[in-house]
């Protein structure tokens, strides 16, 4: 195969391995011979729009060849038009990109210019009214209560609930845990100058507090729905007398959902 | 590739004249074929003609002769080649069933002899992709250092290491080969 190629082809493959000192690997000058000899000996036929682009030139080059007036006369306008085409517009089957990609940053920079306005836009009505925060938490509350508790006519009393039970547990559950702690939480209480309206809403609920004060441990959770009025509070009232049974449930039935999620998925996946 | 362009052609076809058209087709596009070839491009021949089609009406601005000529046609098919790359890399490949390419079959011990006689594509196709490249602008478009490095849009230095690198890969590939083969 080394003979069939002309000198100087050779020569660059002899320049390339003695460049890189490999001069004397006749394995790699083989493959490197078999890598020319891709390069097939006669162009490709050629297709009609390439044709028809070649045919100009050689109508041109003959009518030259014969007859230097007429030729240049019709083969210069040819010429002319193809520059312009060139220059100009853009070939056939080519589309300009430019637009596309305008367009697309234009579209890029309205949605960021909008998802960023209504940002500002709700961070503002959220920072100056409480009213709406109090409503997107209780939404958010909702949502995420919903699913658990079908508890639609517990918000009724809700109200009522938050005055009386967070300020009852307090005293009535330190009195359960033990004595010391009673004279401790009763020398706070009556420092509070409200001490006998205290015991006069203690004695007035009689059902939850006694039902707090059984469990000893409740209070606390007690409490806990109790600040935040409403998502904790429809389980108390929900329960009524019941609200020591109910108050475990609240733990109880959040813990269930991800359990019940997690068999639905185990079943899938196999 | 044994044929080179005349003067007169040359500067026709550099001032833009479509009577150098025709032998600037008939001399370079074997080379570009054959590039095309050598970089497994699925449709070659259909990728020369395109880039032809896009190169001839524009000769009339290139300068620095037939070196320059060349220079441009090919930087012309590697962006054309860069292109299909990419526009391949969101197609899916549909290839109708081929038992050849099954590969729950194993090849014949005729496969493999033929396979192993004539598969510089499959061994070039086991380097790097620039030093591929490389190679193939070097020896099958045969140019030289500095145009070759014009075209990747590096320095001559960068191609002179990534030849010698794929030149030594290459002979590690086909040393192996062969051993393999013996």
């Amino acid at each position: 195969m080394t003979g069939t190629r002309d000198p100087q082809q050779d020569g660059t493959i002899q320049a390339m391995l003695g460049d890189s000192g490999l001069e004397s690997a006749a394995e790699l000058r083989s493959a490197l011979e078999q890598l020319r000899a891709v390069v097939p000996d006669a162009a490709p036929a050629p297709r009609a729009d390439l044709a028809a682009l070649l045919a100009a030139g050689t109508a041109g080059a003959t009518g030259l060849a014969a007859a230097p007036d007429a030729a240049t006369t019709t083969a210069l306008p040819t010429v002319a038009s193809a520059k312009n085409d060139a220059d100009e517009s853009l070939p056939a089957g080519v589309t300009s990109l430019a637009g596309r990609r305008g367009r697309k940053r234009r579209l890029a920079i309205v949605g960021g210019a909008v998802v960023g306005a209504m940002t500002l836009g709700a961070g503002a009505v959220a920072a100056s009214s409480e009213d709406f925060r109090h409503s997107v938490s209780h939404t958010v509350g909702v949502i995420f209560q919903a699913p658990g508790h079908g508890g639609t006519p517990a918000p009724e009393r809700v109200q009522p609930s938050p005055s009386t039970i967070p300020a009852l547990p307090a005293p009535v559950a330190t009195p359960g845990h033990g004595t010391p702690g009673a004279d401790l939480s009763g020398a706070s209480t009556p420092s509070s100058s409200s001490t006998p309206g205290a015991p006069a809403a203690g004695h007035a609920p009689p059902a939850t507090p006694p039902a707090v004060g059984r469990d000893g441990i409740l209070p606390t959770p007690g409490q806990r729905p109790g600040a935040p009025g409403l998502p904790g509070s429809p389980d108390l009232p929900g329960g009524g007398g019941n609200a020591g049974k109910d108050l475990p449930r609240v733990p109880g039935h959040i813990t269930p959902t991800l359990p019940g999620v997690v068999p639905t998925k185990a079943p899938g996946q196999p | 590739m044994a044929q080179q362009l005349s003067d007169d052609e040359l500067s026709a076809a550099l001032a833009g004249d479509p009577s150098g058209f025709s032998a600037v087709y008939t001399v370079i596009s074997p080379a570009v074929l054959g590039y095309f070839r050598a970089r497994g491009v699925d449709d070659a021949e259909a990728l020369t003609q395109d880039v032809f089609v896009d190169v001839l009406p524009k000769l009339a601005g290139v300068s620095g002769g037939h070196a320059g000529l060349r220079t441009f046609i090919f930087s012309v098919a590697h962006a054309r080649l860069v292109d299909y790359r990419r526009r391949a890399e969101r197609t899916p490949h549909l290839a109708e069933y081929d038992p050849l390419n099954d590969a729950r079959y194993s090849a014949s011990a005729e496969d493999e002899v033929l396979g192993s006689l004539g598969g510089i594509s499959d061994t070039l196709a086991r380097l790097n992709e620039e030093q591929r490249e490389v190679l193939v602008l070097r020896i099958v478009a045969d140019l030289s250092i500095e145009q070759v490095a014009g075209i990747m849009d590096k320095t001559p230095g960068a191609i002179k290491q990534l030849q010698r690198r794929g030149l030594s890969a290459l002979r590690e590939l086909v040393t192996e080969k062969d051993h393999a083969a013996s």
